[in-house]
């Protein structure tokens, strides 16, 4: 069972219309591992990413959790049938995404944002859910913000919340959709300090990001999206030191200083 | 002052019947209640309807909304009370009639349903879809999202023109005498015939509603504005 990627994509298509944004991407990603996903906007990535927790339904292809199809469920005369949404939901749980625009529900404190999903999906009791989501907090360093509306808060501090959020469901892998990318330039340095932390917790993450410093410190693989399909990956020491196609060595010129 | 200006500004009478009047002014909360609670239930429906994948329950929702949202007040009334009970005796072959207070609540309960189905629908079309996708990604089910994270910000956002809509109904409720409903406007009616005196009941209706508006209207507003002020930037 641990010799089974985490997470395993194969040949994944995703067309909008005649618009193909996914040509066929495969890749595996291993327990504990961070990889990072760089590339130019419409590249593909943040489409990937979100195929990954079924906010997008793959056109073709498909994706594995531990072995297990996201996407079709076999019958027992072999053919494959779409997965019903309950089943999807239950996939879910495992597979915490983080977005660009943080998504707090405003209606609710901070803490009731984090206890949400443990006690309504879990079916956690309140006083486990509290808990959970009280350590949760403070592995974003914001325990002290339980009680406040997120409106309150910083941008920085809305995406802490957001990563505890998604936390507290105790998932097998965090998705993080460009995580820094509607933040101002003083407010991304909290959010990756707490990624890192997760990153050296352990924590199987796939990171889709413009903060190319992160994507080289922190994973242990890259992966660079061009057009839809992979254009390049590997270790961050040659994805960055040693790119091998033009249009990575283009892009790296353009983001790394 | 003239005997006449004397009269329509003389509340002693309105004061000497306040038992019975303030037991029809009870009718008309009964009344607003009912109708509200059925007008909010029915418009949420037509709403979700209108937010439908399928078309023909969308359409179905729309005329609704059209439907009740462009019938007046009286006519509906007038029609539930007198006309509704015949097609429906004459589909269960057998004489069938409402209570006058059932007929005012299913009239304004629809009329007003069909106001609130639009505001509903605003209400949850302004809601990010952000928000949702959130709590798809954790797991969360259709139905739950709708109660934990749909409604309670579409309660929030859609307050303040349903203090408008609930007001309207309030005042709706005044036009229920006419089917003999015994509610304020029908109690001074019954008594000014038995008085003989036209007037001055009338003023002290006329100021009842006023203050009861005034005051009821702008403390929700109050109220609301700072329960919406926690959760807006």
């Amino acid at each position: 069972m641990n010799d089974l990627p985490m997470i395993r994509v194969v040949d994944v298509h995703k067309r909008f219309g005649t618009l193909e944004v996914l040509k066929g991407v495969s890749f595996d990603v291993h327990r504990g591992s961070v990889v990072s996903m760089i590339g130019a906007s419409g590249s593909g990535k943040s489409t990937l990413l979100r195929c990954i927790n079924h906010l997008e339904v793959p056109s073709a292809g498909d994706i594995f959790i531990e072995g297990e199809s996201l996407c079709f469920r076999g019958a027992a005369d072999g053919a494959r049938k779409p997965r019903s949404l309950a089943e999807i939901n239950r996939i879910r749980r495992d597979l915490g995404i983080v977005f660009q625009q943080f998504n707090l529900w405003p209606h609710m404190t901070v803490l009731g944002n984090v206890t949400e999903a443990p006690q309504r999906v879990r079916g956690m009791s309140r006083k486990d859910a509290i808990a959970l989501g009280e350590a949760c907090l403070a592995r974003v360093h914001l325990r002290d913000k339980a009680h406040e509306y997120p409106a309150r808060l910083s941008g920085g501090q809305q995406q802490r919340v957001a990563i505890a959020r998604a936390l507290a469901m105790q998932p097998k892998v965090m998705l993080f959709d460009e995580p820094t990318s509607s933040l101002d330039p003083e407010l991304t340095d909290e959010v990756l300090a707490v990624m890192r932390e997760l990153a050296d917790d352990g924590t199987t993450m796939i990171v889709v990001t413009h903060e190319m410093g992160f994507a080289k410190d922190v994973s242990d693989q890259v992966m660079f999206l061009h057009n839809g399909l992979i254009e390049e990956e590997g270790p961050p020491a040659q994805v960055f030191g040693a790119p091998r196609s033009e249009r990575l060595r283009q892009f790296i010129s353009k983001y790394v200083q | 002052m003239s005997d006449s200006l004397r009269e329509i500004l003389d509340l002693q009478l309105f004061w000497e019947f306040r038992t019975v009047l303030l037991r029809g002014l009870a009718v008309n909360f009964y009344v607003f209640a009912a109708a509200a609670v059925l007008a909010l239930i029915l418009g949420l429906g037509a709403a979700l309807l209108r937010n439908s994948r399928f078309s023909p329950l969308r359409w179905l929702g729309a005329l609704h909304v059209e439907v009740f949202r462009n019938a007046p007040d009286y006519v509906m009334v007038v029609w539930v009370h007198f006309v509704l009970p015949l097609l429906i005796g004459a589909v269960l072959h057998s004489r069938f009639e409402f209570d006058p207070f059932v007929s005012a609540m299913i009239a304004l309960g629809f009329v007003y349903s069909g106001y609130f189905a639009e505001t509903f629908r605003a209400g949850i079309e302004a809601i990010p879809a952000g928000h949702l996708e959130a709590a798809r990604s954790l797991g969360m089910g259709e139905g739950l999202i709708l109660r934990r994270i749909i409604l309670p910000q579409v309660v929030r956002s859609m307050l303040p023109e349903s203090i408008n809509q609930f007001i309207s109904l309030f005042k709706a409720t005044t036009i229920v005498s006419l089917i003999a409903v015994p509610d304020l406007m029908y109690q001074v009616s019954m008594i000014t015939q038995q008085q003989m005196r036209p007037l001055p009941l009338y003023t002290g209706a006329a100021i009842t509603y006023f203050v009861i508006v005034l005051v009821a209207g702008s403390s929700l507003r109050v109220l609301a504005d700072r329960w919406r002020a926690k959760i807006l930037a």
